[in-house]
């Protein structure tokens, strides 16, 4: 993984040259941008394999600047929210990021974030999926628990199909209803509430405390593979 | 009321009687006496309508008397020979009281409807006063003397407040709203303190109340501006807590990392990181504290007089030379201001760190000096983006951050304070957009007058 070509993008200079510094000791080679024009020029002179993106620039904001790197870039893109951003890192998210991170971070979740981020795209487009004790067979649309058959409605099983396929993403309300349930229905997140917690009840050992599909509060829900307790 | 010396109505009385008592002895020879009788009504009227009834019906009796003893047989005495006299006299006397009771019934009533002229009349005054706004408390010595005037009294005062306490109380239903007290030994009319004192309890009554209103809407909208400015401040804390606590924590757990392989040059630049945010921060808190000091209305000038380059280096020490140099150009005859300088330095550090922030990567931030006849102007420039001329003004306002500015270091709070700095110590400021490009600033305080031999 490391070697990976990492922009980073950020007005503030003294967090550029932390990041930089960081990343580089890290092992990933690193380009920087202090703002929105200048990043978008950089990444499109030499794609980066991973996009790490403050939301607010000087010139034009970080959503605007995702939604344009994804018309053309793969590679995963991590927001830099601050509290009280909320609503914008949902947005970016909902424009294509793939994750985010909230001021001050630390870099060790920071440089966790982006290994899922680059291992994902990395990862070819396996039709079985494993993750902790679920193997999902995303062809013949079985998903088994330590073996044992978990019978799933079509709409659980597209939402777990869409989760896996993304596993460690962080997904929002209004992509996993687009995808699942379609366009029109992608305000309706009462409907994906409703799933999940049927979901739940069917691949989580304990419902009332999750370990595979976690809720990220106010933004929306990542599979991942549970910690080893 | 006609009051006080009683020699006017008895000497006016006797007068009276007098006249029409020599206007009976000249006409007695051609009209008969007995018809002449009727004549002292004409004293009685004017003393009844001037002094009233008392002394018209003592007018009428005396008249009675005079007009038996002058005219009626025998003459000089007060008997009379003939009975029938008695009852013309007993007639005379009827009519004399009958037209005395009226004149003095006219007479009172017009003395009332004057009374009550003069309580309404003070009572619209008072009316149009306290719904100007005028404060009650300031006007009731006049509204307690002219209450006394109404009352038929010199002078009066009125109280305001719930205790028991001496005078008469000032009832507006039965809310007690005060006291009048009245100078001991005035008689004020009792008529006119049953009807009046209610009506001006009301009316202050309602004074009260309004200017409590009043009291109360002025501390919301001091709890909401205060509301307003604390959210202003917590956002812009909370944004510049962040950025550099970001650039801190990134920085001091790289160096501090085992899974990071860091040359000794990328240890240098996290520590130079450290001590850049770190420097910021206490650079936040230091406006913090000037901001909450000077809202407070607590700074306080100290002035002396300073050479302008000491002000500059004093203030070139709060900042960073690097990645932005500061370039200082001095007249050769350094000028001296009387400031209070640990202010001034205040403002010239937030001005400098301002220019720096916009200034584009590797060129400098200059400071211009120049002295004219009454002033010292200190322009600091940058080659950052132009300020836009409505926002020339809107830039020192707190907590403002200009389009494109979102993100930047600062709370807002910078320029506010050089603002009010500059402005405590004499001088002014102001954003200006040189025709060669970038941004300036202008910081301008009188320039002192220095005596020779301190000058260099």
């Amino acid at each position: 993984m490391s070697g990976a070509r990492v922009l980073v993008v950020d007005d503030e200079r003294q967090i550029l040259r932390a990041l930089e510094t960081t990343l580089r000791g890290a092992g990933y080679e690193v380009e920087t941008a202090p703002d929105g024009e200048t990043a978008l020029t950089r990444a499109a002179a030499r794609p980066p394999e991973a996009v790490i993106l403050d939301l607010v620039l000087p010139d034009r904001s970080g959503i605007e600047v995702c939604r344009e790197l994804r018309t053309w870039l793969d590679a995963p893109v991590i927001v830099l929210s601050a509290v009280g951003e909320e609503r914008d890192k949902v947005e970016a998210l909902d424009a294509g990021a793939d994750d985010y991170v909230t001021k001050p971070f630390g870099i060790d979740e920071l440089l966790a974030r982006l290994r899922a981020a680059l291992r994902r795209a990395a990862a070819p487009g396996d039709p079985v999926v494993e993750i902790g004790e679920l193997r999902i067979d995303l062809d013949k649309r079985i998903v088994r628990r330590n073996g044992d058959v978990v019978p799933l409605t079509p709409h659980e099983f597209a939402l777990l199909r869409y989760l896996a396929q993304n596993e460690g993403r962080l997904l929002t309300h209004r992509s996993i209803l687009r995808e699942v349930w379609g366009p029109s229905y992608q305000t309706e997140s009462h409907y994906l509430h409703v799933y999940v917690s049927q979901l739940r009840r069917k691949i989580e050992p304990d419902p009332t405390r999750p370990r595979y599909l976690l809720t990220e509060a106010g933004a929306g829900y990542r599979l991942v593979a549970p910690a080893p307790s | 009321m006609q009051r006080g010396n009683p020699l006017a109505p008895l000497a006016g009385s006797a007068a009276a009687v007098v006249l029409v008592t020599a206007a009976i002895f000249l006409l007695r020879d051609s009209v008969p006496v007995l018809s002449l009788g009727s004549l002292y009504v004409l004293a009685v009227l004017p003393v009844a309508i001037l002094w009233g009834r008392s002394w018209a019906v003592l007018v009428a009796i005396a008249s009675m008397l005079a007009f038996n003893f002058f005219f009626l047989e025998p003459v000089h005495t007060f008997r009379l020979s003939d009975r029938s006299n008695w009852l013309a006299l007993a007639v005379y006397l009827a009519t004399a009281i009958a037209v005395s009771e009226l004149a003095a019934r006219a007479r009172q009533r017009a003395a009332e409807a004057e009374q009550r002229e003069q309580e309404e009349a003070l009572l619209g005054e008072l009316s149009v006063a306290l719904l100007q706004g005028e404060s009650l408390v300031d006007e009731l010595p006049r509204i307690g003397s002219a209450t006394g005037s109404v009352l038929g009294v010199e002078g009066g005062s009125i109280q305001l407040g719930d205790e028991a306490g001496p005078g008469f109380e000032l009832l507006a239903g039965t809310r007690l709203i005060g006291r009048l007290t009245l100078p001991d030994g005035g008689r004020p009319n009792r008529s006119a303190v049953r009807r009046f004192l209610p009506a001006l309890a009301s009316l202050l009554a309602v004074g009260l109340d309004r200017e409590e209103l009043e009291r109360q809407a002025l501390a919301a909208e001091g709890l909401r501006t205060s509301d307003a400015v604390k959210t202003a401040i917590l956002r812009a804390v909370s944004h510049d807590l962040r950025s550099p606590l970001t650039a801190i924590r990134v920085a001091a757990e790289s160096l501090t990392s085992s899974s990071l392989q860091l040359s000794a040059e990328d240890r240098r630049r996290q520590l130079e990181t450290l001590r850049v945010e770190t420097r910021r921060l206490d650079r936040l808190v230091t406006n913090l504290l000037d901001f909450s000091r000077l809202e407070a209305g607590a700074a306080r000038q100290r002035t002396e007089l300073v050479a302008v380059d000491e002000l500059i280096g004093q203030a070139l020490s709060g900042v960073d030379a690097d990645p932005v140099p500061v370039e200082v150009k001095l007249p050769r005859e350094i000028p001296f201001v009387e400031v209070d300088s640990a202010q001034v330095e205040r403002a010239l550090v937030n001005l400098l760190a301002n220019a720096q922030r916009f200034a584009p990567m590797g060129t400098p931030v200059t400071v211009t000096v120049s002295a004219g006849d009454e002033e010292v102007i200190l322009r600091i420039a940058n080659n950052g983006p132009a300020i836009q001329p409505h926002d020339l003004d809107q830039v020192f306002e707190p907590f403002v951050r200009l389009a494109g500015d979102d993100d930047r270091e600062g709370s807002g709070l910078g320029l506010a304070i050089a603002r009010s700095f500059a402005e405590a110590n004499g001088g002014r400021v102001w954003a200006e957009s040189p025709p060669v490009g970038g941004a300036a600033f202008g910081l301008a305080f009188p320039l002192a007058h220095v005596p020779v031999e301190v000058g260099r």
